[in-house]
């Protein structure tokens, strides 16, 4: 026999016998898609949906002929499960798979790429066959820094998310080393979690939820309750949290241009105090995002008179002053410069402006930007204690870190003249 | 004589050591060698060269050569001997002269070149290039990377060859050039391959970032303007030859499939600072749309493409380069936004497109960019194309789909002939919905009103122009009557009985009014004219139009009458439709009325 008559006579032993034992495992029961268990996985559980899934394939024609592979590639296939990225046969079939499992699955058109076929390989109205080995699979990481993993268990309906400062209605289950320390049906606002002991994790992680998504949100302790824990659950510092989450429904925002002046102005005094609260509990990040909002509601408005003028002037310079001391607190320090820049835009001897920025500008060993920045907080109060002893400060690093260059370039010059010698 | 000054410095070099050379003999070598090429005495000088003794002058001093050897080249005819001892001179310089002098040299004599030079420079100094950059150890990727580069950018001012016969005939020589650079880069390409399968060398990182250069390089220019379907009569089109090789050298390099796929992963893995992030995004976007283009259209490197994929997320994925090849305006770029826009929608099922992909600012901005195309495209055939496009993709959405993109449209395009275009669409799917046996919630019932109180309306009443909007009137004269002809009274399953009161007042009766007024005026227009004909063509234009510096003629009285009888005839038109659907209603209604007394 001929490689590709093996090949087509292998394919159709396969197919006939998926087609005869084959399980029928899609939702409707209808027989579109067929699967066969070539080999079992490992015991335990299948990924779910919004997984980071990797696979190795190979796909056939019905008439036997291989049109992909992953293996001819050497890499394996990684895509996101159940979010419609592949043909409707992968996303079911593949969510019954268990870790280490090679299958079968038998596809027929409706389930696979239908009447229009996918040029240039695949024909119209073709029934298509894989073999399929799940390598692995972990949840979806939300933003990018292991902060916070997303494993749904119900997909939820549209493309919609509460934005920040929704009104959300949530179920929410807390666990700490396998131990359920909060249980409770709650309703409040995207950002202000922290008013019903819910880490801020839950609040970043609700702006990527679906209505009626049901889902178990891994936080790292910087998205939890940090260093401080939380006595009243009987939480240490530093521990890893395990949530399960149902967003029941939700209400979006207001967005900036949807609201008056006014308005704008009304909720700035609300928003300030709330922000001013947060930081005096230490919650830099949840302050952070209701300064953030007079910033965005404020910023670019026009066409004030001149009292509303005066009021969002005042609003924005009491925010960027707080947003950058809440930045420094939570060491980003460009984003700390940068906000009291703004503010002394608005007020150019701002005191405690120039204040936070040579602050921040000595953290980033920006050692004469800042020296100049606190030089002007003197001119401004002589009488500012800090602002001298931080002068010091900035001449005494300027010093260790020329001496520091020296010795680097000294020998690096040496290097260089011995290599040319060569 | 020149050979025998060449002899003297050579004499003269011979004996000192080659540290002792000094800048004055570098210049009489030159000097020398030039007058030598220059007055005819190539072979001569080949001699010189090839001489075992002098091999360490020609070391240092070789690449000083180059600049009078090309310029040599390029006088001798094709058949001259001393253009063969040229060459070879340049082969031999190649060989012996230190390479990073000599490949300053070629670099040199490349940046300088221009024009209708450009081409063929760089063709000469390909090869000897090629075995300099072998022989460098130190710095070989950022000097493989400089020379690409270089060569590109120089080329990159060159016409591209776009009919048939252009490409044919290749005045410039871009097309032989282009491939010809490809082959150039092979060697390095085999290298970093190698070194792939060992172990990651930081090396082999750099030179294998110059090699993607390269590549995104070559897919702004000459790939993106270049035309690259298949073309009766040549049988081996240079750019389709080029195209295969640039997504062969990503393939092998491993970064082909990725590329594909970079704008989707969201934050760039190289860049710490979102600001250079966001630079190197758009100056690569031409280029990554260009790579789908050929991917998805031409099927080049498809072969290594995972056939898994959903069309919708094909869609989803190409919509950002679709984005950015509608907005071009030269057809050779728009022309590959419209194909790569067709080939993904052709790949779906009608009513499969989910409308929550409408959430997506770029499935709102891409129709937009097509009715722009369809409206202001000076080339017919493109405005034909993008009309089409726009149907398949209306077809594609699910029913709430098309509601919502009905609805976009006809708050967005400012065209009557677009808005026309898309009431007939909501005729059909309302035909649709009335024939079906299920409920269609989004062209029926309430859903539905909405829609027609924007289609049902004139946007400034009685005072709308008519002729301006007459394409968007007709088509909404004609759904009306469609309506209620089709929709009884007694099952009002369009909703449009309800919503009668309202229609009436928003749309019949202004128009009612606008048709009277402009019928009217115009025929005052007209009876007005016909008495000035009698008196002297008086030139008192009220304005004039100058097309391309020339200005048009003056309307005459005949022509000017002309316009304002076809006016009429539009007003006419429009009015028997008014008239029959009104008839329609009146009698619909007092037929019910009828039924219930």
């Amino acid at each position: 026999m001929t490689t590709d008559e093996a090949t087509k006579s292998e394919g159709e032993v396969q197919a006939a016998a998926l087609a005869e034992r084959g399980e029928d495992i899609t939702p409707s029961k209808d027989r579109g898609v067929l699967k066969i268990i070539k080999r079992p996985g490992s015991e335990g559980e299948c990924p779910m949906i919004g997984d980071k899934v990797y696979v190795h394939y190979k796909g056939k024609l019905a008439n036997g002929k291989k049109f992909d592979s992953s293996r001819d590639r050497n890499e394996p296939f990684i895509f996101s499960l159940g979010k419609g990225q592949v043909i409707k046969a992968w996303d079911i079939g593949v969510a019954t798979m268990k870790k280490g499992e090679i299958c079968y699955l038998l596809c027929k058109p409706e389930y696979a790429y239908g009447s229009a076929g996918s040029a240039p390989k695949i024909p119209s109205n073709a029934t298509l066959f894989f073999e399929v080995e799940l390598l692995d699979f972990k949840g979806e990481d939300l933003f990018e820094d292991g902060g916070i993993i997303r494993r749904i268990r119900r997909k939820g309906e549209g493309y919609s998310n509460p934005n920040e400062g929704a009104t959300v209605e949530i179920h929410l289950e807390g666990f700490c080393g396998g131990r359920r320390f909060d249980c409770k049906d709650v309703k409040f606002v995207v950002g202000e979690g922290e008013d019903h002991d819910i880490p801020i994790g839950i609040d970043k992680a609700l702006e990527k939820m679906q209505r009626g998504e049901h889902c178990i949100l891994y936080l790292s302790p910087r998205y939890g309750f940090g260093e401080a824990g939380k006595p009243k659950f009987g939480i240490q510092g530093n521990a890893e949290l395990v949530y399960e989450v149902t967003l029941k429904s939700f209400e979006k925002a207001k967005e900036s241009w949807e609201m008056d002046t006014k308005e704008k102005l009304e909720q700035a005094a609300v928003v300030k105090e709330k922000g001013t609260m947060y930081f005096k509990e230490g919650k830099y990040l949840q302050a952070v995002i209701q300064y953030g909002k007079i910033v965005s509601w404020l910023e670019m408005e026009y066409g004030l008179s001149e009292k509303e003028s005066k009021a969002s002037d005042s609003f924005l310079l009491a925010a960027f002053l707080n947003l950058a001391m809440c930045y420094l607190k939570l060491r980003e320090y460009a984003k700390a410069v940068e906000c009291c820049d703004k503010a002394l835009g608005l007020d150019q001897d701002n005191e405690k402006g120039l204040y936070r920025r040579g602050e921040a500008r000595l953290l980033m060993n920006e050692f004469e930007l800042a020296k100049c920045d606190f030089q002007k907080v003197l001119e401004v109060n002589p009488q500012n204690k800090a602002a001298k002893s931080q002068i010091s400060v900035c001449q005494k690093k300027t010093k260790e870190h020329n001496e520091r260059d020296r010795r680097i370039y000294a020998n690096m010059f040496t290097k260089f003249a011995e290599r040319d010698a060569k | 004589m020149a050979v025998d000054e060449l002899q003297a410095i050579i004499e003269r070099c011979q004996i000192l050591e080659e540290a002792d050379f000094k800048g004055e003999d570098f210049n009489l070598f030159q000097v020398a060698g030039q007058k030598c090429l220059e007055d005819g005495y190539a072979a001569q000088l080949l001699e010189v060269i090839q001489n075992e003794k002098n091999k360490v002058i020609i070391k240092n001093m070789g690449w000083n050569l180059i600049s009078p050897l090309v310029r040599c080249i390029f006088m001798y005819k094709q058949e001259d001997d001393k253009r063969e001892n040229c060459l070879m001179i340049l082969d031999q310089l190649a060989q012996l002269c230190n390479p990073k002098e000599l490949f300053l040299g070629l670099l040199e004599q490349i940046e300088q070149t221009s024009g209708e030079q450009v081409c063929q420079t760089v063709m000469l100094l390909l090869q000897p290039l090629q075995t300099v950059l072998l022989k460098l150890q130190n710095k070989k990727a950022y000097s493989v990377g400089l020379s690409l580069a270089m060569i590109m950018n120089q080329l990159t001012p060159l016409p591209v060859p776009y009919t048939k016969q252009q490409i044919q005939e290749d005045k410039l020589g871009l097309c032989q050039c282009c491939n010809a650079v490809v082959d150039f880069a092979k060697p390095f390409v085999n290298e970093v391959v190698k070194n792939m399968e060992k172990s990651s060398e930081y090396n082999d990182m750099e030179l294998k970032e110059e090699l993607i250069k390269f590549c995104m390089q070559s897919l702004k220019y000459p790939l993106l303007a270049a035309q690259l379907e298949q073309l009766e009569g040549i049988e081996d089109h240079p750019f389709r030859h080029f195209a295969t090789e640039i997504t062969d050298i990503l393939w092998n390099i491993g970064e082909l499939i990725p590329l594909v796929f970079v704008h989707h992963k969201g934050k760039s893995p190289h860049w710490e600072n979102q600001e250079f992030a966001d630079i190197e995004r758009k100056n690569s976007a031409d280029s990554l749309a260009c790579l789908s283009y050929l991917m998805f259209v031409q099927h080049f490197g498809v072969e290594c493409f995972p056939v898994v994929f959903s069309p919708s997320y094909l869609l989803l994925c190409n919509m950002t380069h679709i984005e950015v090849l509608l907005k071009r305006t030269e057809e050779s770029i728009l022309s590959k936004g419209l194909d790569l826009f067709e080939s993904c929608l052709l790949r779906m099922e009608d009513n499969s497109l989910l409308h929550h992909y409408l959430e997506l600012r770029d499935f709102i901005n891409v129709p937009q960019d097509l009715v722009k195309i369809m409206t202001l495209c000076p080339m017919e055939h493109m405005r034909k194309k993008s009309l089409n496009i726009l149907q398949l993709f209306i077809d594609k959405f699910d029913t709430e789909g098309k509601y919502t993109l009905f609805r976009c449209l006809l708050k967005t395009s400012n065209h009557a002939g677009v808005e026309g275009y898309i009431i007939k669409n909501i005729k059909d799917q309302i035909h649709l919905a009335l024939m079906k046996e299920y409920d269609n919630i989004w062209f029926t019932g309430h859903h539905l009103i909405s829609l027609l109180d924007l289609v049902l309306s004139l946007p400034e009443g009685a005072e709308t122009d008519l002729l301006q909007n007459s394409d968007r009137i007709m088509a909404s004269l004609n759904l009306l009557r469609y309506l209620v002809i089709k929709d009884c009274e007694s099952d009002n399953q369009t909703g449009v009985w309800t919503t009668l009161g309202k229609i009436e007042q928003n749309f019949l009766k202004p128009l009612r009014v606008g048709l009277n007024m402009s019928k009217a005026h115009y025929e005052a227009e007209i009876k007005n004219k016909k008495e000035n004909r009698k008196e002297a063509h008086s030139s008192n234009t009220v304005c004039s139009v100058t097309v391309s510096g020339e200005k048009m003629p003056a309307m005459t009285t005949g022509m000017q009458l002309q316009v304002l009888h076809s006016a009429l005839f539009t007003f006419d038109l429009i009015g028997s439709v008014l008239a029959r659907v009104e008839e329609l209603i009146e009698v619909k209604t007092k037929a019910v009325m009828d039924e219930n007394s």
